[in-house]
Parts: C-alpha cells; structure tokens; sequence
C-alpha cells in the first residue's frame, strides 16, 4: 500500500526546507520504519507541511471539521513509501507510534483525470478542431465541400447567425424540409440545435450548401407512446432520396448529418415486438436509412449522451443506449472526445443494438464555437457528428460516391483512425478519432472526380 | 392525427393513398393524408403511411403489408441536461 508518512523535521531539516535546499527522504526518516517495512520512495523530494497545533477536544477528535486550526511556525516534513499489505503492515505502524518522530502514517491513493462531462466548462475551441482536423492541409488540397450537399437533420439553421460569426453558409432552400406547421423558412429558423451543428460541420467543410431539414421543430405530438417525431424524419429522408437520386453520378454526394435520437425506451414499442424501432432492421426508418446509403448517401449519427460516466439527465437506458438509426450497420456513429483527445463522460458507449460495433468513430465536441449555447461550449455528441460530417463533405468535394462509395470511405475512416482507449476497436471511442491527414494520404491512391 | 406508420407496397407508379388504402383494406380517410404516402425504399417499391392505432390490426395481416411500427419521440442529443 503507498502511503505518506508525517514526520516532525529536525532543526536541520527545518532550516533546509526554509532555505529551499534539497534534503533526502533518508535524512528526513529515522530508520526504525524502514526496518519495520517501509520502502522509501526515492524518487519523491520531501515536502515541507505548515505544522498544525491541534487544540485539544473533549471527546478527543484530531481535526473536527469546522474547528479552527492554528498553523505553528514549525513545518513538518512529508515523505512517500510502500507498506506491505499483509500482517506486516502491522509492524511498521506498531513502529510508528513507538517512533516519535513520526506524526502519523496516511493512505497516499491513486488520482485519476476527470472527464469532462455536462455542465464543465469549454475545452479548446473550434480554432483548435480545426489545427486537429488538418482543414489548413484539406482547403489547401480543395477539399472544402464545394458542390457537396450536407444535409443538416435536426431543428433548422440560422443564415444571418453564422454570417455573424464569419460563416459563409449557404443553404438551398429548395432541397430543404420543413415539417407541416412550421412558418419559419429554410436558413431563417430560430437560433438553436441545428444553427450550432451547421457551425461545427463548417469547421472542416465552410464550402458545404446545406440542405436544412428541421426535423426537429416538429409540432407532432400524441396521447400514446407511438405519437412522436420519428414519423417527419422518415419524411426527411425520403426528400433526400429524391434530392440524391437527382444528382448526376459524377457529382453524387450527399452527406446527412444527424444529431439526434431516443433518450428513452418507454417512446417505443418493446423489444421484440415486431413494431419496435431501437432493435429492428424492418422498422421503416431504418429501412429507409439502408436505402439512402444504398443510393449513394453518407449517413452521420451522433451516438448519443448516456455515457455510463455523466450520462444525460433524460437517459433512461439500462443498457444499449445507442439504438435504431444510431446504431445501423450502414451508418457512422459518432463518439465525442474533447480537444485533448479524451473520450466526454456522457459519450454512449456501444455494443450498438442493430449492429454491436458502435460508435464507429470519435470526433471532437465540447469546445467553444458557435456560441449558440454560450457561455456554455458546443457540447454532447451533437457537436461532434457534425464536426466528423463537415470532413467526410470535404473529402466528397473530389470523391463522389461513384468514385468512393460511403461503404468505402467509411472503411477509409475507420482504418486511418487514431487509435484511443484500448488497442483497435473499443466501445468508447470505435477505431479512434477521426485522422484528416492519415485519411488524404490514404485518398491518394483513389482517383478523384476528373 | 396520433397514429402508427405501416410498410405497404405499391406500384412505383400509382404510390398514392388510394393505393396504399386499398393495399391495407381501409377507407383513404383512415390514412393520415398530411403524412401521405411516403418511399422509405423505392428500389424495392417500399412505403409508409400513417395509420390510427385501430385500424392497423387487420390491416397487419395482408399481404405486401407489416406493421404497425412505432413513431418514437427523438431528441436533439445536445448540450447534456443534468440529471
């Protein structure tokens, strides 16, 4: 066991540490702890510790919270060891109280990083995505998504916001969706969700013309459990099927960008009832999320916020938080790691539902960007989908799908991926965080739209 | 209209309400007519339609046609709320 052991410094330790001279765990120790068991740590200079006068207490308690202390002018001394765990142990500390020298002997336990988790503050920013995405390296190959659609599922995009904050954004309102009952237009919706995924998707793809389905402004709602939303994104995707299909081949690259999922089990159908969307393959969603990756399309959905460590408040997942859609074997989902490459505490980990090896990358969120949120950052795994989008538009400003189908590109991805976490593939992060330079030496030997 | 989404198939050329409602054996007016008749698989002339929760069980057992499947709530996944 490490411990720390309290010394009382001699007057020569005392006026080494008032002179900043560098003293000796040897000097600082008697022996009789050694002998008992102790091994020192060597490498751990002395510390020097302000003294403590305890007052004493009635009922005979050291240092009761509250109680005031009263820090003398005779600073203790602070060494580092390993006990032995066994009976052993009880030597030395039957050493200790004999040796009074010795002010006590405390456990010295392991520390561990924090991750970041809902509600921390920022971890870099968008500036800093970009340096770790490489854009300076894919604008100057021409891969910025010019002529590439990417399409922003999710509760519209503010124009005149991104504008602000030095966007050039376009979106074409024409291939656009807005849900029934909806009166804002396509690029003038309120500020929100989706004005902040535009942003994060623009990091890596500023040329990108996004097509804004505000699936998420639905008014829908209903007294059952089967009243809800999911029904306007089956309508959503079956507009970017048309909007794909009008592509010509040369130029086909549709990239759809989803931040969005099920928080809660209790929305759907049980699992195994054969109207259940979370597990089923047949539910029309997802059906018709094969169908657009089949036709070309490159599907992003973020993996969603019940990480086991801070999970999202409306998580009500036992387990398998990442489903449906989010989990589809024809989709990339997204992890979230912050700009220090860690993996954010809510991130969901996998097995996937419909298809175990989920996530299939991470990308990065939890930064200052858009400032739709502020003063909090550009947060949840929402943030990174789009991120991972606005690189896979990119590359698609060169590759279309005729030249690189998605099944493709997404093996490119997961190959050139920055390992994390444990070797290979992992539940928490996929393959790794996305690896933009990795990835364009790899596009090298694919031949680009002529 | 709160309802349930069924997968017919039709004819890529006569992919309307009519069809669809022939298809699962109702009246057009069960068939939310806002949602419409939508391609969730057009290469292989699949559909969905919106249906109210009551007439979708007979509906289920026809041919060309599986449902009824659930319409779930979905969420922007960000920023985190706590718990």
């Amino acid at each position: 066991m490490r411990v720390v052991i309290e010394l009382r410094s001699t007057p020569a330790i005392r006026s080494a540490l008032r002179a900043a001279q560098t003293i000796t765990p040897e000097e600082a120790l008697s022996g009789r702890l050694v002998t008992a068991g102790l091994v020192l740590d060597r490498t751990f200079a002395p510390v020097a510790l302000p003294g403590v006068r305890l007052a004493a207490e009635e009922d005979g308690r050291m240092l009761a919270m509250g109680a005031p202390l009263d820090f003398s002018d005779e600073p203790t001394t602070l060494v580092r060891g390993v006990i032995p765990d066994d009976d052993a142990q009880h030597g030395v500390f039957a050493a200790a109280t004999a040796d009074p020298a010795v002010l006590g002997v405390f456990a010295d336990p392991a520390i561990e990083h924090c991750l970041t988790c809902g509600g921390d503050p920022a971890v870099g920013t968008a500036d800093d995505v970009a340096r770790l995405l490489a854009t300076e390296r894919l604008h100057g190959a021409g891969l910025t998504g010019e002529g590439v659609n990417l399409a922003i599922v999710d509760s519209g995009i503010n124009v005149a916001y991104l504008k602000d904050r030095g966007r050039d954004a376009k979106v074409d309102a024409a291939r656009s969706w807005t849900p029934a009952g909806v009166t804002s237009k396509p690029g003038m919706h309120a500020v929100d969700h989706g004005t902040m995924c535009a942003f994060d998707a623009g990091i890596a793809a500023p040329a990108a013309t996004f097509l804004d389905h505000a699936v998420l402004l639905s008014t829908q709602s209903g007294p059952t459990v089967m009243a809800g939303l999911l029904s306007d994104a089956v309508r959503s995707f079956a507009k970017l099927r048309e909007v794909l299909d009008g592509l010509p081949a040369s130029r086909r690259a549709l990239v759809v960008s989803n931040s969005w999922g099920m928080f809660d089990p209790r929305w759907d159908f049980p699992v195994g009832h054969p109207g259940n969307y979370s597990n089923n393959p047949r539910h029309p969603f997802n059906v018709s999320v094969a169908s657009l990756e089949a036709a070309g399309a490159d599907i992003l959905f973020a993996a969603g916020n019940c990480g086991r460590d801070c999970p999202d408040g409306r998580c009500n997942f036992e387990r398998l938080p990442i489903c449906g859609a989010n989990s589809h074997g024809r989709v990339i989902c997204v992890a979230g790691i912050d700009t220090n490459g860690e993996r954010v505490g809510y991130s969901s980990q996998g097995p996937g539902r419909l298809e175990a090896a989920k996530p299939d990358l991470s990308a990065y969120t939890h930064f200052t960007g858009s400032e739709v949120f502020a003063p909090g950052p550009d947060s949840g795994t929402s943030a990174a989908c789009p991120v991972l989008a606005g690189v896979v538009a990119a590359v698609r400003t060169q590759y279309p799908a005729n030249r690189l189908s998605p099944l493709a590109l997404r093996s490119l991805l997961s190959k050139t991926a920055r390992d994390l976490g444990t070797s290979g593939f992992d539940y928490d992060h996929g393959w790794g965080a996305v690896d933009t330079a990795a990835l364009m030496s790899a596009l090298e030997g694919v031949p680009a739209r002529g | 209209m709160a309802g349930v989404m069924m997968t017919v198939e039709l004819d890529p050329g006569a992919a309307d309400l009519a069809a669809a409602a022939e298809r699962l054996g109702v009246a057009a007016k069960e068939l939310d007519s806002e949602f419409g008749v939508v391609a969730i698989d057009p290469d292989n002339h699949l559909y969905t339609v919106m249906v109210d929760e009551q007439v979708c069980v007979a509906a289920a057992r026809r041919d060309g046609v599986s449902g009824p499947y659930s319409n779930p709530r979905i969420e922007p996944y960000g920023p985190p709320r706590a718990g």
